[in-house]
């Protein structure tokens, strides 16, 4: 009681960002860098990290963007001083080398959160759009095209440099405001406090509690979404000759990665299958034939069926595609000859999903004593 | 007592498939015996010396990558073999794998394949048969 009655006037030193807020600031700035990380040095492994830190982003900013019209004053968008007539008039004082000081966002400062929050949305967003198109993987995998997912990944890239210059304009805005004209934004970004200012509305125990609150629910509703929307669209051959045929001395490799044609000529020369005979009774091979028109890389909506399946060698191998060569060329040789190898095309030796033609980047378990 | 006749009946059915398994196999022998003594009526009988000799020998007129049955199969049958791909092939020998040699056509497929790539020529009823013959006392 006391407290909000103490707050009822605006009041000197007053809590202006309210906590959920700083919660989110610092946060941002936490999830953001392991991103950019992880985005910019990404190999393997690290596209998992990626993707988590693109989930929390998204939470974080579905938070923003309600807690904009919900949270204490200072939070709420509407009282950005985002009209022109203000963002001139501070401009010009800045360019006189003044900086009026404002108890909230100043103009420059208001506008560069728009746009900060704007390129993290669009990053998510497109970030989702390559998971799903290009790798089949998220929420987006059963919605988004090959082609779009590839898409996305150009302007996926763009955003993360625009992001990058929005952040050193942040950056050197506030260690400018903080340092030269001696405002202390840093400070108030961590105590929520700053001194002297006459504050507007009041920053309750309450706004923590919701904000807090809101924060969880978000968290569960895109945990759901995330996991939910994860459909299984991967599924091994699904012809009992061809995968007991073509699964002898290999893995019966799924058909999205040759085309209709490499399949017809590997199963017209199996008298002669890479040094040696694989021939089959001309019904098992007619049965063979017939699955793989219908289902090949031409049919297939997937990475490995456009990377790999769709690229014709004249070895009609797999492993003769330039980006096959490119994803394998850390290997030495003498890797694919380890006992538990044996050869390059024994894809399941490392891949766990080879079967279904996934080929996930998180699915690669290199066998003991393997090494890049 | 339920589980008495479950167990019983288990044990029976797996003594049931491998019995036919081996008459299968007794069957296929007896196919390949009739056909050597067609090819050459001095044949008597299958040995699985001559089987052993030809299974660990190194033959010519087949593919330069795989110079003998050892090479995919390795000399001990009783130990597991790798493809030339890569994945693991069970043992030959009937005693660790004892559905081998059942299916005719499977045994006719392997045959066909693996004489041509080794040999460079189809193998004849009588090296077939010394063959299983030799895998029978492994
Ligand atoms: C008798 C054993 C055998 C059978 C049966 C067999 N393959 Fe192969 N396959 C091989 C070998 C050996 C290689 C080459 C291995 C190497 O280069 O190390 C190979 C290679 C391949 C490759 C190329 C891999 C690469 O380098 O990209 C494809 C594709 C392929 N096989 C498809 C098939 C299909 C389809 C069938 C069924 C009709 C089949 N194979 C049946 C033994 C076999
Ligand atoms: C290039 C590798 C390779 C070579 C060389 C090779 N094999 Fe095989 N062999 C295989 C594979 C693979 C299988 C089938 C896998 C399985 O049944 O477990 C097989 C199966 C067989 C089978 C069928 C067994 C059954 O279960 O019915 C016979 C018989 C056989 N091989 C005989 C031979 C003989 C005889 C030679 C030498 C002339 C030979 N193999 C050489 C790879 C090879």
């Amino acid at each position: 009681m006391a407290l909000i009655e103490q707050n009822k006037m605006p009041k000197e030193g007053a809590v202006i960002w309210d906590f959920p807020l700083r919660f989110f600031h610092w946060a941002m700035v936490g999830v953001v860098a392991i991103a950019a990380l992880t985005g910019y040095l990404f190999e393997g492994w690290w596209l998992n990290i990626h993707v988590y830190a693109g989930y929390a982003l998204l939470c974080l900013l579905l938070f923003r963007l309600v807690w904009g019209f919900m949270g204490s004053y200072y939070s709420r968008f509407h009282h950005f001083p985002l009209a022109r007539g203000e963002v001139i008039a501070h401009i010009k004082s800045l360019l006189k080398g003044r900086s009026k000081e404002y108890v909230g966002h100043n103009p420059v400062g208001a506008w560069m959160i728009v746009i900060l929050l704007s390129t993290l949305v669009l990053l998510v967003l497109s970030g989702l759009f390559v998971w799903g198109g290009q790798e089949n993987s998220g929420p987006l995998a059963s919605v988004a095209s090959y082609g779009i997912g590839k898409a996305s990944e150009e302007v996926h890239e763009v955003l993360a440099g625009l992001l990058m210059a929005a952040i050193a304009f942040h950056v050197g805005g506030v260690l400018v405001e903080n340092f030269i004209f001696k405002h202390p934004l840093i400070k108030a970004m961590i105590t929520g406090r700053k001194e002297g200012a006459i504050a507007q509305g009041q920053v309750r125990v309450a706004h923590s509690v919701l904000g807090i609150g809101l924060f969880v629910a978000i968290v569960c509703g895109v945990a759901l979404w995330v996991n939910a929307a994860q459909g299984p669209r991967f599924i091994g051959a699904q012809n009992a000759t061809y995968t007991q045929e073509c699964g002898d001395c290999h893995l019966a490799y799924h058909p999205s990665m040759r085309t209709g044609d490499s399949w017809q000529k590997m199963l017209l020369s199996l008298e002669n299958h890479y040094g040696e005979d694989a021939s089959l009774t001309p019904k098992k091979r007619a049965e063979i034939l017939a699955y793989l028109q219908e289902n090949n890389a031409t049919t297939f909506d997937t990475k490995v069926a456009h990377k790999i399946g769709r690229i014709e060698t004249a070895s009609l191998r797999m492993t003769d595609t330039r980006y096959w060569q490119k994803k394998h060329d850390d290997f030495k040789p003498a890797t694919f000859t380890h006992a538990e190898i044996g050869s390059k095309v024994n894809c399941n030796a490392c891949h766990q999903d080879a079967a279904d033609g996934r080929f996930s980047e998180s699915a690669i378990k290199l066998p003991k004593g393997v090494k890049k | 007592m339920r589980k008495m006749i479950f167990t019983l009946l288990g044990v029976g059915a797996l003594l049931g498939t491998s019995y036919a398994a081996q008459a299968n196999s007794v069957l296929i022998l007896e196919g390949y015996q009739a056909q050597a003594q067609m090819d050459d009526p001095a044949f008597r009988e299958f040995s699985a010396e001559r089987g052993q000799e030809f299974f660990s020998q190194n033959h010519t007129g087949g593919k330069p990558q795989t110079p003998s049955c050892t090479t995919c199969h390795t000399a001990d049958p009783s130990g597991a073999g790798q493809t030339r791909a890569g994945k693991t092939i069970a043992p030959l020998a009937i005693s660790k794998t004892p559905d081998r040699y059942s299916d005719f056509e499977k045994v006719e497929k392997w045959f066909r394949r693996n004489c041509t790539s080794v040999l460079g020529r189809t193998c004849s009823a009588r090296e077939k048969g010394d063959f299983i013959t030799f895998m029978k006392t492994r």
